[in-house]
Parts: structure tokens; sequence; C-alpha cells
């Protein structure tokens, strides 16, 4: 029995020897594991502090939990006075106004989903916001904010803008110094001149003009690109415009011995509310287009409508089409059909743009049929304000 | 009587250009480089017209509009703007002053200017 016993005692002994070990391997691993997270923890702050973006995390009662320095930049604030805060009391500051209108929803006491929305925070800063909303399983997770710093793009954007806008009509100088000595000259009101003389001076005079009209181009991109560029809203008749931009384009389209005929609408159309002039260069970009890349004889038609929402333009010409490979860049900037530098080499590769631009800040679409060859077909649609489809 | 047009035009050529077409048709041309010497000269001279450019040294073709529409003595005199501004923020704030038009000089040839005084001048 006492053997026995002196059995039991050892395997006791050892037993617990191994459960000791057992422990040590375990705490050993937890030790582990803790190192692992507190490098992990390092390494995510070091990216945090390292970042050029502003970020915030906030848990999921939108209290800060971790930032980058940049924050501390936006509130002009310490670390301590943010960290642990909601987010909402940090907006004290009237500069802030425009941030927190668009990061909080005040009613819901939520944030907001916001996906690269600009904003300025006061004259100092412009930034871009994005919300990213963090799920852990079915629950609520936190919510990372992220604010892109712009400052410097937007500067250098407006430095662009304004020197195209400057440089434009400080050429506009000479050009029209040139345009009215070789006016007069031509003119004879210096003298007589020779038939071939003038013949070569209202050749320049063409040229002249060109160069005056790419001017007044590159100042409308610069106007678009400062996001500034309808100028007045207001109702009008978009037949009215389309009837003056016809008839003063008689004398181009006899030059080219092109016929044009205009289907106006069978009942009188609702006004919309459009910057007039802007809407001119609009038809008078697509009629030029049409009478440019026609060839002589050809026929242009143009068309005005009410669809159900919209009063939609229609021109249609017998040209040399837009190439297939081609009719995805054919809104961009600068760009001019392969077909079409070939046959015409006026023309900037700005008028499509501008057009598409300015029926966009019209809340309008503008597409186009074309077959090499065959014609084009370019369509614009104007929404009707609601208050004109009551009456 | 001849009719009387006071140019203010800080371009030398554009200035000696649009006299010259002027004077050839008959027109008595008084002339200002800048907005200051401008104004003075709307005073003195009383022009018939005033044919204004905008950017100029000193005071800008603005200011001697503005100027000149709060003077009572010369707030009548008509003032055409003749200017290679002309976006549309520059011709409302021109023609809100009291400008009688605004002219973008790139677009108009001089025979055309000169149209359009004839039509102010009556």
């Amino acid at each position: 029995m006492p053997e026995k016993m002196l059995n039991f005692t050892e395997t006791k002994e050892d037993e617990l020897r191994r459960v000791r070990a057992a422990l040590l391997n375990i705490l050993e691993d937890t030790e582990e594991a803790r190192r692992e997270a507190v490098r992990e923890r390092n390494k995510t702050m070091a990216i945090i502090e390292n970042l050029t973006d502003g970020i915030f995390l906030l848990n999921n009662k939108n209290e800060v939990e971790i930032i980058s320095p940049l924050v501390l930049d936006f509130f002009k604030k310490k670390k301590e006075e943010i960290i642990g805060k909601n987010i909402v009391d940090l907006f004290d500051n009237e500069e802030l106004k425009e941030f927190k209108e668009l990061l909080i929803d005040s009613k819901k006491g939520r944030i907001n989903k916001v996906t690269k929305k600009e904003i300025s925070i006061g004259q100092r800063m412009d930034i871009e916001v994005y919300t990213v909303f963090l799920e852990e399983g079915q629950e609520e997770g936190g919510v990372l904010i992220i604010l892109h710093d712009v400052t410097r793009d937007k500067l250098i954007e407006r430095m662009k803008t304004e020197f195209v806008s400057i440089a434009a009509h400080q050429l506009r100088t000479p050009l029209s110094a040139i345009k009215w000595t070789l006016r007069m000259v031509i003119d004879g009101e210096t003298g007589d001149i020779t038939s071939e003389q003038k013949e070569l001076l209202e050749k320049t005079y063409v040229s002249n003009e060109r160069m005056i009209s790419l001017i007044n181009d590159l100042l409308n991109v610069s106007k678009i690109e400062e996001g500034r560029f309808l100028y007045k809203q207001e109702m009008a008749s978009l037949e009215e415009i389309v009837s003056i931009v016809v008839d003063s384009s008689q004398e181009l389209l006899k030059m080219k011995k092109m016929k044009i005929s205009f289907d106006r609408p069978k009942q009188i159309l609702p006004q919309v509310n459009i910057d007039k002039e802007k809407m001119e260069l609009v038809v008078q970009n697509l009629l030029e287009n049409a009478v440019k890349y026609t060839p002589e004889g050809g026929e242009i038609n143009i068309s005005l409508e009410k669809d159900k929402n919209d009063i939609v333009f229609k021109i249609k010409d017998t040209g040399v089409g837009i190439p297939e490979v081609q009719k995805e860049r054919i809104f961009t900037k600068f760009f001019r059909g392969d077909n079409v530098i070939r046959m015409e080499t006026e023309g900037s590769g700005l008028g499509l743009y501008t057009t598409k631009n300015i029926v966009d800040a019209h809340n309008g679409k503008i597409w186009f049929d074309s077959e090499e060859g065959k014609g084009t077909t370019f369509v614009f649609s104007i929404p009707i304000p609601n208050q004109s489809i009551d009456q | 009587m001849f009719k009387k047009i006071l140019l203010i035009e800080d371009d030398k050529f554009l200035r000696e250009l649009m006299s010259k077409k002027l004077i050839n048709l008959g027109y008595e041309v008084v002339s200002a480089a800048d907005g200051e010497s401008g104004f003075i000269m709307i005073k003195e001279t009383k022009p018939d017209v005033v044919l204004l450019d905008l950017i100029l040294p000193g005071i800008n073709g603005f200011e001697v509009l503005e100027k000149a529409k709060q003077d009572q003595e010369i707030a009548n005199i008509p003032v055409v703007i003749l200017s290679n501004l002309g976006q549309g923020e520059d011709i409302e704030k021109g023609l809100a002053l009291g400008a009688k038009d605004f002219l973008v000089k790139a677009h108009f040839t001089p025979q055309e200017i000169v149209n359009k005084l004839k039509s102010i001048l009556g």
C-alpha cells in the first residue's frame, strides 16, 4: 500500500510539473502575442503618424480614437484636446462650419458618407474629404475620416487659369492692332493698293481672325476650369437662339453652296433656364462644325422638339463623319479627328469640349451618332424646369 | 460743328490708328493715355462721346467711368467702353456703371466702331 501511495505522489508531482510547464508555455505565447500586438500597434501608429493626409479614427460612439498629425493643423488644437472627444464637439470654430455641414448629419447625429468632396477651411486650406465605415461583423464599427490636403493643387490650378486669362487678354491687344491696320489698308484708307496686295492682305486678315477666335476659345476653356463659366441664367426660348445662329450663318453656308433646313417645332416650346450667350455658342459651334466638315454642296438639317422633360436640339449633316476609333475622345480638350486634320487646317480642338461643358452646366446631355463618310448627327437636350411643365 | 471724340487708350499704336480713322472722317479727336489724365480731359474738353479703355495705368477705366458718372458736370457725356476685357461680368459691370456700349477691340473693325459712335451721336 505505501508503495502505491508513493507512486501516487510521484504521479501527482509529475503532473504538476507538466501543468506548470504547459502554463509557462501558454504564458510565453501570450507574452509573445502581446509583444506582437504592440509591434503591430506601433507599426500602425508609425504609418498614421507619418501620413501626409489627415486621418481620424472614430469608435462607434463617434469619439476620436486615433488621429494623424495633420488633423492638428485643421483644428488648430493640441492632440489631448482631440483624442477621446466626440467629433461633433470639435467643430467650435467658424472656419470649420462648411466642414461640419459636410461631415455630420446633425439631425441624425451621424457621420455622412462622403467621397472626394472638396471644401475649404477658411481661406487657408483646401481639402478633399472621404469617409470610410468600418464594420465589425453585424455590429456597427467605427468610422475612418480621411482628409487629403489639396491646397497646393488648387493654388496651381488657379494660377494656371489666371495665367491663361491674362495671357489671352494681353494677346488680344496686338491682334487688335493688326486687325485694325489691315482693315484700314485693305479698305484703301491709307492710299491705293494693287489687287495682288489686297488679296494677300485679305488672307492675312483671315489668319488674324483665326488667331482671335482661338484666343476666345482659350478664354472660354479657362473660364470652364475656373468653374465660373455660366454667367447669367434666365428663362428664354431655345428656338429664338437657334434662329439667330442660323440666320447669321447664311453667308457661310452660301460660300460652301450648302443647303440648310430648320424644322421649326410645330407648337410653341416651353422656355428653358439658360445662359443665352453660352447657349448661342453651343448652337454656333455645332453648326460651324457641320459646315466645316461637310464637303461643298452638302446638306444640314436642324430640328428642335419637346421630349418628355427636355427640349431636344438635333443637327444632322452629310459630312465626313467621325472615325469609329476616335469616337470616345470627341469631347476632350484639344482633340481633333484624324480625318479632319487633313482636310481643314483651321480648328482649335476646343469647340466640342466647350460645347459639352456648357450643356453639362445646364444639366443637359449631349451625344452624337456618326458614320465615317456618310455624316454626323449631334443631339443635345436641355431640361425643362418644373414650373413650365405645370403651366 | 465737328463732333469731338475723346480717346482714353494706353496703347500708343491703337490710339494712333483710331485717331487717324476718326480724323479722316472729319471728327475732332482728343486723347489721353491713362485714367487720371483721361478723367481730367473729360472735364476740360467736354467731348461729345468718350471711347474708354479699361486696363489703364493708374486708375482703371471702370473707376474713370464711375467718377465721371458721379460728376454732375460731365455725367451726361456718353461713354463707350472699348477694351479687350469682355467676359460677362466685365460687360455687366461696365453697363451698370453707365456705359452706353461695351465693345471688345479684337471683335470690331475701326469702321464698325465708328458706326457705333455715329448711332450714339445721332
